[in-house]
This record gives C-alpha cells, structure tokens and sequence, in this order.
C-alpha cells in the first residue's frame, strides 16, 4: 500500500546532525574494543542546497536535494594499515537507532579490509622493507562546533526565484549580440555541516554556507572558430553573494554580461603568435590564481611529493626524496612568498581539517626559498613535523587527501599600472583559462582568456587563444614585479585522487612581471 | 546489496502509483545500485609506505523519478530523486520533490520510446557481485607483488615507486516508463593500472588490464608489465624541437580520443556550439585510413552494457567512416532536440554514471561505452614502424587538454613514460621521460594518419568514463618541443 502523500517537511535536513551526534560519538567508542584496531574515525555530513541550470534563456533544471552520507576510516591490525567504508544514506536512516545500525556495519567492513591489509603487508614485509605501519602525528582532541555565516540563508530563498534568476541571465548574456551562439548558467546555493568523531575522542560539528554561479559562453563570427569561456562567481556565504559580495565586487549578472561582452569582443581579435623565445609577460591575479594552484599548490601538497600521486596527477618538483630535495632552497625570485591558508576568506577556508587538525597558514615559499608543504597525520609522522590541518574530501563518503586551501602568492608593493608602465615591449596576460602542467608540475603551459601586448609602456593590441609556456622553476626565478592587488579567487575543480575527486580552492595573489614563451593557436 | 527483483518491484509499484498522481502525462522511473571498491597502491621502496594504502568502497542506491506534467496549455517536467530508499514512501517523497522542482523546458519533446531489443544478456560475473573483503585487499598486492618482482628478478631494489589501483564496479538498475520501456541491467567491471618508476634512473612503465569476469583479470600480469617497460627505457635521450613522424601507442591514443575526440563528436558539444565539429557532419575531418565508433554490445568490454540508462538497447554508433563525420554520441533529449530533416540520432550513450556507477542522482548525460578505433587498411606493428622509418614512438602522455577550448581544436601534452626513438624502421634509444610538450591542433592529428595497427587493447585513462579499444596509430608532422625535465 503506497501512502497517499510524504510531507516535505519529513525530509532529512542539516539539523538532523543535532539528533544523531550522540549515536555517532557512541558508535566511533565502541571500534576501540576491536582488536588491533588502533584508531578510527567517522565523518557524516548533510548538504541542504537549492540549485537550477539554464541554456540560451531555457531552464533546463532546478530542485532542492539533501544528500547525506558517511565515511569511514579504521586503523588497524599487527603492522597497522588502512581499511575504508562510504556509504549514502536516506530517509530510511533517519533515526538514530538505523544511523547506529549502519555505521556499526560500516565499521566492521572498513576494520575487516583494514586487517587483511595488515596481515598482508606483514607478509610482504619480507621483499618490501619500506612497508611500515601506519603511525598518526599527535594533535590536540578538540570538542567544537562551527556555524555556517551568511547574510542572506540559501534555506530562505524561494527554489523558483534560483530558477528565474539563471533563466533572465542566460537570456540577457544571449541577447547581447547575434554573434553569441550559447550561454549557461549554474547557481546552487545551500548548506554543508559535517560531523567529525575519533576514537580519540574529538568530536567536532562543522557547516558552511556555499554560494556559487557558473556561466559560459560561446562567441562566434560567421564563418569564424568559435570563443568559448567559462568562469565562476562564489564564496563561502549565502545568497548574498550573487548580489555583489564576493571577490569581483559584482553581481552574478553583471559578471556574466561582463564575460559575455569579453568573449564577443575576441572573436574580433587577431590569434596570439607563438614565441620560440622568452617574452616579458605580466600576468594578472586572476591568472595567478590558477599558476600559484598548478606550480605551488599542487607541489607543495606532501601526498604528491612522497610519490602517493605517481600513476594519477604526478610527483612533485620540489621533493625527489627525503634527502635530496628543494626545502631550504631558493626556487623563486626573492620577491616571491606564497602561502596556504584555510583561516582566511576564501574556497579553501575551514576551521577544522578532515582529521580534526585545526586550520593554520603554512608557509610554503619565503623570500624565494621553499619553506614547506601542507601535510596530513599520516605524512607528518612520516617527516616528523607537526600536522598542519590539510585533509579534505569532496563528499563525506570519499577518503581525505592532502589538498591545497586558499593558497596564494602574497602580496606585493608596487600598482599594476606602475609595473605594466614599466615594459617597453612585453605581453599582458589577463585570466586563466585551461592548464597543462607537466608530470612533476616542472613546466607548465597555461591559456588565457585576453592577451594584449604592451608597447612602450601602454597596453594596445589585444590576442586571442593564446597563453604562455615556462619550466617553471624559470618563471619563478625570473619574477621581477610583484603587485599590491591580491586577490583570492574560488576555483570549484580542482581534480585528485582516485576516483577522482573534485574540490574547491581559493587560489589568488597579485599582479607578478616574469618571462615565459608565448603560445597560440596551432 | 539489493537485487534487481528488488529494483524492479520498486519501478512497477512505482509507476501504478504515479500514473494515478494528478496532471501525470508520463513519467519514468529509474532505480540503481552501485558499489564502487578501489583499491589503491602506494609502494615507495626509500619512503617508508602502506604497499596498499586505501581499500575502500563506496555503495549508492536510490531512485529517480523524472516525470511530465500536463497543467494547463503548458507541459511542465521535473525531477525528483531519493536515495537509500527503494521502498513506496521513497517513491512518494521522490514524487513530492519532483512537484517541487517543476519547470517549463520548452525544448523537452518526449521520454524514450521502446527501440529494439538488447544485444547483450547476462554479461556479468556473479562471483564479482559477492567479491569479500578480503579478496579485494589480495587483488591489491597481486598488482604490487607483479611490479616488485619483476624489479626484483632484473635486481632493481632501490628508488622503486609502484602506484595504481584495482578498480572493482558493481553496478545494477532498472528502467521503466510509460511510453513502454521496462528493463534492466546488471554489469560487472574489473579494471588496473599501475604506473612504476625507477626514480634515480628517471623511468616509468605503466601496465593494465580490464575484465567484465574475476576468472580473466590479471593484476599481478600488469604490475609486471609496468616494471618491464620502466626497465626498458633506462638511458632515455633527449630529442631537439621539431616536426616528427611519430607513433601514437595505446595510451595516447585513448587519452586524446578521451579528452579530445570523443568529447567533440558527442552532441552536447554540438548543443553547446563547443566542437571543432560544427557543421561537418558528411564532411572529411580525418584521413581515409580512420574509422572510428561507439559499440556497447561488445562481451567481455568493459564499457558495454545491455541497455541505456534511459532504457535504450546499446549498439553501434558510427562516428567517423573512411575520414568522414558521420554520427555523433546522443541521449533522448538532445537526439529530439536537435534531430532536423538533415539529421536523426539514435540515442544509444544516455547514461547517469556519477560518483561511481550508474546513478539515480542525475539525469542522462552523453556517455560513451566502448569506443572502437580500426585502420581501413591495418598494419602489424612491424609495417607501423617501417611505415614511420625514422621518428618518435610515444607510450604514455599525460594533462592533455584542449588548451584554447574544445572549438579550436589545440591540444597540449607531455610525454612522461614509456616511449623511443624509431631509426630505420626499428625501435632505438628510449626517449628521457618529461623532456617533450606536444602542441598540436587535433584536426591536423586526425589528417595526417598515415596507418593504423591491427593489435588492439582494452585501454582507459585517469579520469574517463569510456573504453577504447585502442590500436596504434602512425602519425606525421606532430610538432614536438623539447622542455625543462631538470629537475626529477
């Protein structure tokens, strides 16, 4: 017998975490009386998030969606090795008698897989004597509850006024011109809480408000190659952010007209030549953004550097083993700091990291020299350093990685216009547009939106479907300007891990003067 | 674990009851549950590691209601999905939030109709279904004990990384709507890769293997096979900037098709005005030696299935015939949408795969299954080599993206493993690894094919969803430049 109707309101929301949290500290406490389990932890997180996509003024998609899930991760065994369980959960599970049910069983398939691992590295201990058992970095047990911060709550906001607004967008980007061929929108708005227990007793209870626009457009001349773009509008606040409070200042309609009137001004525009030589290159902090993320970011990750990345994203060029190595040594200009930091606004802001290490800035480059890399428990006992709170996964299901936060150049001293000004023949390269980094993130070459050349101090002819190519340790060393206009900009995909999981950052820093090549269109 | 009894008793139940639900003109309703087991490798032989580091699983179920409404003068569709919850309440609460998320899409015109009748039943290994925990974590070190001995007998012992993993999938879903579609599917995955280096002699070797059956899939043969090839390319030279004649192996030539091609003869790209493609169907985009298509329907590929995610059997999708355009990869939705009285589109690459498997999550996208390249005319791979004569044999590359948008057709790439020097028609030196960036435009790769192999193998790449049953692909005037590799 199917029942007549299922009330909204009997739908699972974020505040469901208030009811379970009892449960899943009591779960969590009950792993510790299996044998040789030495640690294990839970995460189990509700998003409560409104969204709705258009194309060409046609909305194609909206809803309301509340998915919950948990992972699991238990360190057990002899010579004590991982064992992992993810699992969605519904409404079926929404008492905290079902949520005890599932997370025991979850337990025990992640304790059973982390034994066998065990048993099997004793075994292969034999051959392979670098097989160690696992050991965690200490951290202070913290007991703490965060609260998402918005202006306006992405729960108050009608579903239908999401879905008007990226309709009128997608229309208006459409009607600019004749020559714009298509245009998308994606707004999702809403609320993230993760709970975190251990058997060590932290219990830590984190939400965030997400709030993010994603428009693309596609520009074309008859006859002509099409000028295609796409780029993102967010921040970790409410709906207050496609109204103007986020890094570009503007509102979620503005920015896509700007976008759009930037893509149909380039269809105008003459292709970039390529260069077999160093040019002077100026790039912009939103260019930046997505070099710091592809030459420092993704280096100065530990997971990478220790070679746990090899068949998927690479190594890493700073760190070819323990002995042998980059840290203490000058990779940069000595203009050149760079930092990764989750207490600051940004994509990439947290109080606590997945295994409840609490935020921090670390280091990574000062003064040119190569200062350190953003670390996990498990990688820090490795190098003997304290972990630095640098363990995130996409969904509450998959596993932690190591992933960079808001990692940035820092700030520098002298305007944009001054370091432009003083070019006599160079290229100004404005917005990042797609990377191709190469395996140990060593050379890089990286599109852009516009590229203008800059003659004589001014800026004149702009390019299109060009961009610049660098081993990178060269572009690094050959900084010679560093702007005072840092910036932190949100990039929503940041892909690792296996299966790939796909992250946001907050990747940023001012305007920087280096050489690179120029490369165009083939 | 849910059955497919149990998936199919959920999408009947379902369908009485929302045939019933008022201004109900259609509605589907779709029904899965997926595992997804990997099992990754992290051995370093001079940094102390876990040889397996991550035995996980993810396990997803649910429904997803996709329904239309007649209300008024205007037809109105929604969707609405629930997970962990096969049972009546699901259905009605998937139903409630469809009504919620009702909007007017003018360019929806109708839910698949009933096409034919599946090619392919019972290809999937009952014994990967009941896979145990244990079993799982061994097929791991199967993979790490192929590579370690193969270093080991060739007495490399120092400076060895071996990476990868044991991909297992368990996927099953049922399909049902009220234009007459009333099916279901239950498949089983098994793939590896593993990539091992030699560190201080600055070499990679990648090995893989993929089976639908436990029976026929060998990690450890694979770990083996990425020691051998590291071995191999011990003393790899560099090579100057220039145009080359070069060989495409396998993995390069799956992971353009993957990144590049493919992306770019689905009709997304086509709805999105984002392909090299536009208006070329029945045009020449590549020389006359290259065919190319999708077939869901091969046994034993790892991307086939019985029927669609929108309840359409699989079968064989022409893409490029004897160099020309002639299909692209479609879904119901855009097959009607964009079907005119120059063009019709069978859609038989609607599929949900999201985080893992087959996902009542999402609405169908434009996936491929098995993407089959043949030569019109194939050569062994003697005939490739002395057809090249003098150039570069490319194994692996890597980041290979479409640098200016899919549209212009630029790509970029690094050759990071697995690659030689050809001289005289033979295999010479092995080329240094991360030395050479290739810029290229795709339309001038797929032009200038100047012959394909005969031997072909089941190949994927990180990141992508389809197989390619991919040979080796001679190709002339690829521009090469040689790059940085000081440091590793």
């Amino acid at each position: 017998m199917l029942p007549r109707r299922s009330p909204i309101a009997s739908r699972i929301k974020i505040i469901f975490v208030d009811t379970i949290k009892d449960a899943v500290t009591k779960v969590i406490q009950q792993a510790k009386s299996l044998k040789d389990c030495k640690y294990a932890d839970i995460r189990i997180g509700i998003d409560e998030r409104k969204y709705a996509c258009a194309e060409d003024g046609k909305t194609r998609s909206a809803g309301e969606n509340t998915p919950i899930s948990f992972g699991i991760r238990v360190l057990a065994g002899e010579v004590s090795a991982w064992g992992y369980y993810g699992q969605e959960l519904g409404t079926t599970e929404s008492t905290p008698k079902s949520i005890y049910r599932k997370l025991t069983s979850g337990i025990n398939s992640a304790y059973a897989r982390a034994i066998a691992n065990a048993r099997k590295k004793a075994e292969f201990r034999v051959i392979a004597p670098s097989l160690t058992e696992v050991r965690l970095a200490r951290i202070d047990i913290h007991n703490d509850t965060i609260h998402a911060v918005f202006d306006e709550d992405p729960r108050n906001i009608p579903s239908k006024d999401i879905t008007a607004l990226s309709t009128k967008i997608s229309h208006d980007m459409r009607s600019v011109s004749p020559n714009i061929q298509y245009t998308y929108v994606d707004i999702h708005t809403g609320i993230h809480r993760e709970l975190f227990c251990s058997t060590e007793g932290a219990c830590i209870d984190q939400a965030y408000t997400l709030t993010q626009g994603t428009i693309a457009v596609v520009a074309q001349k008859t006859g002509g190659i099409p000028e295609t773009y796409y780029d993102t509008l967010g921040d970790l606040r409410g709906w207050e952010v496609v109204k103007g409070k986020n890094v570009y200042q503007q509102s979620l309609t503005e920015f896509a007209l700007l976008r759009t009137r930037e893509t149909l001004e380039l269809i105008d525009a003459e292709f970039l030549p390529a260069t077999s030589e160093p040019v002077v290159v100026v790039t912009n902090p939103h260019f930046n953004a997505l070099l710091v993320h592809e030459i420092i970011g993704h280096p100065t990750e530990i997971d990478r550097a220790l070679k746990l990345e090899t068949a998927y994203a690479g190594r890493s060029w700073l760190l070819r083993d323990l002995h042998d190595n980059e840290l203490g040594k000058q990779i940069a200009s000595p203009l050149i700091t760079a930092y990764s930091d989750p207490t600051i606004n940004g994509y990439g802001h947290y109080k606590y990291d997945a295994e409840g290490t609490p935020a921090q800035r670390v280091n990574l480059i000062e003064d040119g020299i190569l200062k350190g890399f953003m670390n996990s428990r498990e990688h820090a006992a490795i190098l003997d350093q304290p972990p630095n709170g640098s363990m995130r996964a996409t969904e509450p299901y998959s596993v932690p990685l190591v992933r960079m936060t808001n990692t940035v150049f820092a700030n520098g001293n002298i305007s944009p216009s001054e370091i432009i000004a003083e070019v006599k023949d160079g290229y100004y390269i404005v917005n990042h547009r797609i990377p191709s980094i190469s395996e140990s993130r060593e050379n890089f070459r990286i599109s852009a939106q516009k590229v203008y050349r800059i003659e004589d101090g001014h800026i004149t002819t702009l390019y299109r479907q060009g961009g610049i190519t660098s081993d990178s340790k060269d572009f690094l060393m050959n900084i010679d300007a560093v702007g005072n206009d840092f910036q932190i900009f949100p990039i929503p995909n940041c892909g690792k891990g296996q299966p790939m999981q796909t992250m946001r950052v907050g990747n940023g820093g001012p305007t920087l003067r280096s050489k690179a090549r120029l490369a165009g269109h083939q | 674990m849910i059955t497919i009894e149990e998936l199919r008793n959920c999408i009947h139940n379902g369908l009485d009851y929302i045939k019933q639900q008022k201004d109900v003109a259609d509605a589907e309703i779709f029904a899965s549950w997926n595992e997804h087991i990997t099992v990754r490798m992290n051995y370093t032989s001079d940094i102390p590691c876990n040889g397996i580091h991550e035995p996980k699983s993810t396990q997803t179920s649910g429904i997803g209601l996709f329904v239309v409404f007649h209300t008024g003068k205007q037809t109105k569709v929604a969707y609405g999905s629930v997970s962990q919850n096969l049972t009546p309440k699901g259905i009605s609460e998937a139903f409630q939030k469809a009504k919620k998320n009702i909007i007017h899409d003018p360019d929806f015109i109708s839910l698949p109709v009933p096409a034919g009748k599946p090619l392919l039943e019972k290809y999937h290994d009952p014994a990967v279904m009941e896979i145990s925990d244990e079993a799982i974590v061994d097929l791991g070190w199967q993979g790490l004990q192929g590579a370690l001995t193969e270093y080991s007998q060739q007495q490399f012992t120092e400076s060895i990384i071996i990476g990868g993993d044991i991909t297992i999938m368990k996927e099953r879903m049922a399909i049902v709507n009220t234009k007459g579609i009333d099916d279901f599917d239950e498949s089983t995955i098994l793939t590896t890769n593993i990539t091992s280096m030699i560190e201080k002699d600055k070499v990679k070797g990648t090995g893989w293997n993929t089976s639908t059956h436990i029976s026929d899939f060998n990690p450890e043969e694979a770990g083996r096979e990425s020691a051998r090839s590291a071995v191999k390319t011990i003393g790899g030279e560099r090579i100057s900037s220039g145009t080359y004649t070069v060989i495409l192996g396998r993995q390069p030539v799956t992971d353009l098709f993957s990144n590049i091609i493919i992306p770019a003869v689905s009709l997304s790209s086509i709805n999105a005005s984002d392909t090299p493609f536009l208006k070329k169907l029945g045009k020449k985009i590549a020389s006359e030696l290259l065919n190319v298509y999708d077939d869901g329907t091969i046994r034993g590929a790892v991307g086939s299935k019985k029927i669609t995610c929108e309840g359409i059997p699989t079968g064989k999708t022409g893409l490029i015939y004897n160099g020309l355009l002639v299909g692209f990869l479609a879904n119901n939705y855009l097959a009607r949408k964009l079907e005119n009285n120059l063009a019709s589109f069978i859609p038989r690459n609607g599929f949900r795969y999201h985080t893992g498997g087959r996902s009542y999550a999402i609405q169908p996208r434009i996936c491929p299954t098995n993407i089959v390249i043949e030569g019109k005319e194939e050569v062994d791979y003697q005939a490739l080599l002395s057809k090249v004569h003098n150039g570069i044999y490319i194994g692996r590359i890597w980041y290979t993206y479409p640098i200016n948008g899919l549209a212009a057709g630029d790509f970029t790439s690094t050759i990071v493993a697995d690659s030689y020097l050809i001289k005289d028609g033979k295999i010479d030196k092995p080329l240094k690894p991360n030395t050479v960036r290739i810029n290229n435009n795709i339309a001038d790769i797929l032009q200038n094919i100047i012959a394909v192999s005969k031997d072909k193998k089941q190949t994927t790449v990180w990141g992508s969803e389809e197989v390619v049953l991919a040979p080796e692909i001679a190709v002339e005037g690829v521009k090469l430049d040689n790059i940085s590799g000081f440091i590793i």
